[in-house]
């Protein structure tokens, strides 16, 4: 069996174990319980077979013992020693005999075995006796008797026969009593087993037929004259096992509860274990979603509610990462955010080419006296927020502010193959954000505000510069010092242009690649301004203005 | 029961030869395991007869004038077994203090004797040949024998098993062995000369002793 989820598997688990464990149990049980009747039986089959044989015995001997006592009757021992006596008289006389000791037949033998009289009528059973009496005789004890069973009649008689003695042995007297139903009923009364009696195909007599499985156990009873009769002693198997039969409805009953104990229990277990983890993976998903915010209680204090103490940690782990990373983003550019996320903030910097823009607002001086502080910042803040989004769509780093300047990169921190062509773009564009947000401006009936670009691009050092304690990522180098200078030079009035652009910013942007905005001009219209001397710098710059 | 069909006449003969007795002649008796059997009645029966005539009458035994004795002590038959002769008178006194019921249901000698302490009855005189059995009616246990002979010659074996048969003249006979252990009388032919001959050895077959066994207790039963 295959079950999906833990909780089916913890409690499959938990019943197989408790509904395994009964089952054995009461297996087990089950066999010794039948085992124990099947012993238990078999112990009261040998009682009884033991009982029969030592009840016929005693009978035996009680009928012998009576008979002998009487045989020294001297009118009785006169008149069946005498040779003389009739027929009728000693039959008279054996009657006598049997109504004394008790006895259902008596018959008087000869010393050579012929019979004299019997009490009984119907062929003689003289075949039967004889055997009894060669017995008796070849007997060596001083007492000699002799006993066997004897088919008479359709009975089965238990057969003794003792002598006549006047003193000498003169003849021999054989009693006998039925094997009957009375005599088996005395064998249940006092074993609790009941029996059958049969000859051959014939039953001769038998006690009441127990219900259910028998176990039964032959006895065979050797007879004189005829075939042996058989006394088959048996005890209900189902009668032995009823008490273990009760007891095992009632080992049902308990271990059918107990599993369904078992089951609730198992179930609430699996429930108290499972729905922490569910709601721990609920939680997973609501973390994957980005809501650290929410924490997870568990009211617990093993494994799993050490692992939602796990979970809530991580939340706000994650929660200050993402607030880090949000006040990275804010206070340097999303790229430099992600330099630094992957690449950790640490000292130093690498050489490489980059293209540096620098803009600077026109009249920002006078509108520094004309404005109130406050005013100023709403205003300076709407100004840079539309160049720094010019610039950014171009790709654009922004550097820093300073003041009403803006310092922007392109090609660090992320190389950029286009990056002069991106910031001449970029400084297109914030032209023409300056003219729409002078027209904004003009509706709140300010003046409008004048724009100058220097762009240069240069070999120049890029990375974390500062102390160990803060830092900024920035560039340095001879570069950045051209593209300000350069910037300034758009004050020029004959110059006429408000961008201008180095000779290797003009020269980059030609040999690059075209821009992956087909929208956009790929290439610029560059006028030629001759060269300027650059303050701290022997070799004078040529610079161009950017027209379109 | 033997019986000793026996004429009287050949006594009378082979007295009248007496004085051509032989020696006396020995028999030892054993049993299957070489026991010697006692109270075994031996006699000699002749079986030439001489020829019968009015000169030469046929005559009959003598028996002992005075009785012979089975008396009755300590509940006991004494002696246990008694061979006479035909016409022998015997008598029973009673030594016990206890009464006793003497009887036999013999075909040769039926009686009944009560017998009291110190009372003299009659002798019974057994006139005919035959083993007579006698038993007590109160005291089941009390067997004796009377073994009633035809013949002069015969003995009781003692415990050492011999029985010696003297006076017999030479001659062809008949030896019976009677014992109350034999199934029936041992019979056997024997022919006796004048010289002394070695004793004859017969080994015979007993059955078991059924004699009843007194018991040894007096509260206990009379047998068992």
């Amino acid at each position: 069996m295959r079950f999906r989820s833990f909780r089916a598997q913890l409690l499959a688990l938990i019943l197989t174990l408790t509904g395994g464990a009964q089952l054995v149990a009461f297996l087990l049980i089950a066999r010794v319980h039948r085992a124990d009747a099947h012993r238990e039986i078999d112990r009261q089959l040998t009682e009884a077979s033991r009982r029969f044989l030592k009840n016929v015995e005693q009978r035996n001997t009680d009928l012998a013992g009576r008979t002998e006592a009487l045989s020294f009757d001297t009118g009785l021992r006169e008149t069946l020693a005498a040779t003389t006596t009739d027929r009728d008289t000693l039959t008279s006389v054996m009657a006598n005999v049997r109504g004394r000791v008790g006895a259902s037949l008596a018959a008087l033998l000869s010393l050579e075995g012929k019979l004299l009289a019997e009490t009984r009528d119907g062929p003689s059973a003289e075949n039967i006796y004889r055997p009894l009496q060669l017995q008796a005789d070849a007997s060596e004890s001083p007492n000699p008797r002799a006993t066997s069973y004897g088919f008479i009649d359709g009975t089965l008689y238990s057969l003794t026969i003792v002598p006549l003695r006047a003193p000498d042995i003169v003849a021999w007297i054989a009693i006998g009593f039925p094997l009957d139903r009375a005599f088996l009923d005395e064998l249940h009364d006092s074993t609790g087993v009941e029996s059958l009696l049969r000859h051959g195909p014939t039953v001769l007599a038998t006690t009441a037929t127990p219900p259910g499985e028998l176990i039964s156990r032959p006895q065979i009873l050797p007879t004189t004259g005829s075939a042996p009769a058989t006394l088959e002693l048996r005890y209900s198997l189902d009668e032995k096992l009823a008490p273990a039969q009760r007891l095992e409805n009632v080992l049902l009953v308990v271990g059918a509860g107990s599993l369904l104990l078992a089951a609730l229990i198992g179930a609430g277990f699996a429930r108290r274990l499972t729905r922490p983890v569910q709601q721990l993976a609920a939680h997973t998903a609501v973390i994957a979603r980005g809501d650290y915010a929410t924490t997870i209680t568990l009211d617990r204090t093993d494994e799993l509610g050490r692992l939602a103490e796990s979970f809530n940690r991580m939340s706000a782990g994650l929660a200050e990462r993402d607030r880090v990373r949000d006040l990275l983003d804010k206070n340097v550019s999303p790229e430099v955010a992600a330099q630094l996320m992957r690449d950790g903030a640490t000292l130093g910097g690498e050489e490489r080419e980059v293209t540096i823009l620098f803009a600077d607002l026109r009249g920002f001086t006078t509108l520094s006296e004309q404005l109130p502080p406050r005013e100023l910042l709403t205003l300076l803040n709407r100004y840079l927020d539309r160049m720094s989004a010019a610039i950014e769509e171009q790709g654009g780093v922004i550097d820093k502010f300073i003041g009403d300047a803006i310092m922007a990169l392109f090609g660090a921190p992320v190389a950029q193959s286009d990056a002069p062509s991106r910031a001449l773009a970029a400084a297109l564009a914030m032209e023409r954000a300056l003219v729409a947000f002078n027209a904004e401006l003009a509706t709140e009936g300010r003046a409008p505000l004048g724009i100058g670009i220097g762009i240069n691009t240069a070999r120049i050092v890029a990375g974390n510069i500062g102390s160990h304690r803060r830092l900024n990522y920035s560039v340095i180098g001879d570069g950045v010092n051209v593209a300000a200078r350069i910037e300034s030079l758009t004050r020029t009035p004959e110059y006429r242009t408000s961008i201008i652009a180095t000779a290797a910013t003009m020269a980059a942007s030609q040999v690059g690649p075209v821009s992956d905005r087909p929208s956009e001009k790929a290439v610029r219209t560059f006028r030629p301004l001759g060269t300027v001397p650059v303050k701290g710098r022997a070799e004078p710059v040529e610079i161009f203005a950017v027209d379109g | 029961m033997p019986r000793l069909p026996l004429p009287a006449r050949w006594i009378f003969f082979a007295l009248a030869l007496a004085p051509f007795a032989t020696a006396a002649f020995e028999v030892k008796l054993t049993d299957a395991k070489g026991q010697p059997i006692a109270d075994a009645v031996v006699s000699l029966v002749p079986l030439d007869p001489p020829a019968v005539s009015p000169s030469n009458p046929p005559t009959k035994l003598t028996p002992p004038a005075a009785p012979l004795i089975v008396m009755q002590r300590g509940q006991e038959f004494i002696p246990y077994v008694t061979p006479i002769v035909v016409g022998s008178r015997v008598s029973f006194p009673n030594k016990d203090t206890e009464q006793h019921q003497c009887y036999s249901l013999s075909p040769a000698k039926k009686f009944t004797l009560p017998l009291y302490a110190g009372e003299d009855k009659a002798p019974i005189v057994f006139d005919q040949p035959g083993v007579v059995a006698l038993g007590c009616n109160i005291h089941d246990w009390m067997v004796a024998y009377i073994v009633v002979l035809e013949t002069p010659w015969f003995a009781l074996s003692t415990t050492a098993g011999t029985a010696t048969l003297a006076d017999a003249p030479p001659g062809r006979y008949r030896l019976e062995i009677w014992h109350p252990r034999l199934a029936k009388t041992d019979t056997r032919e024997l022919t006796l000369s004048s010289a002394t001959s070695a004793p004859l050895a017969i080994a015979l077959t007993l059955k078991p002793d059924r004699r009843i066994r007194r018991s040894t207790e007096k509260s206990g039963g009379g047998y068992k």
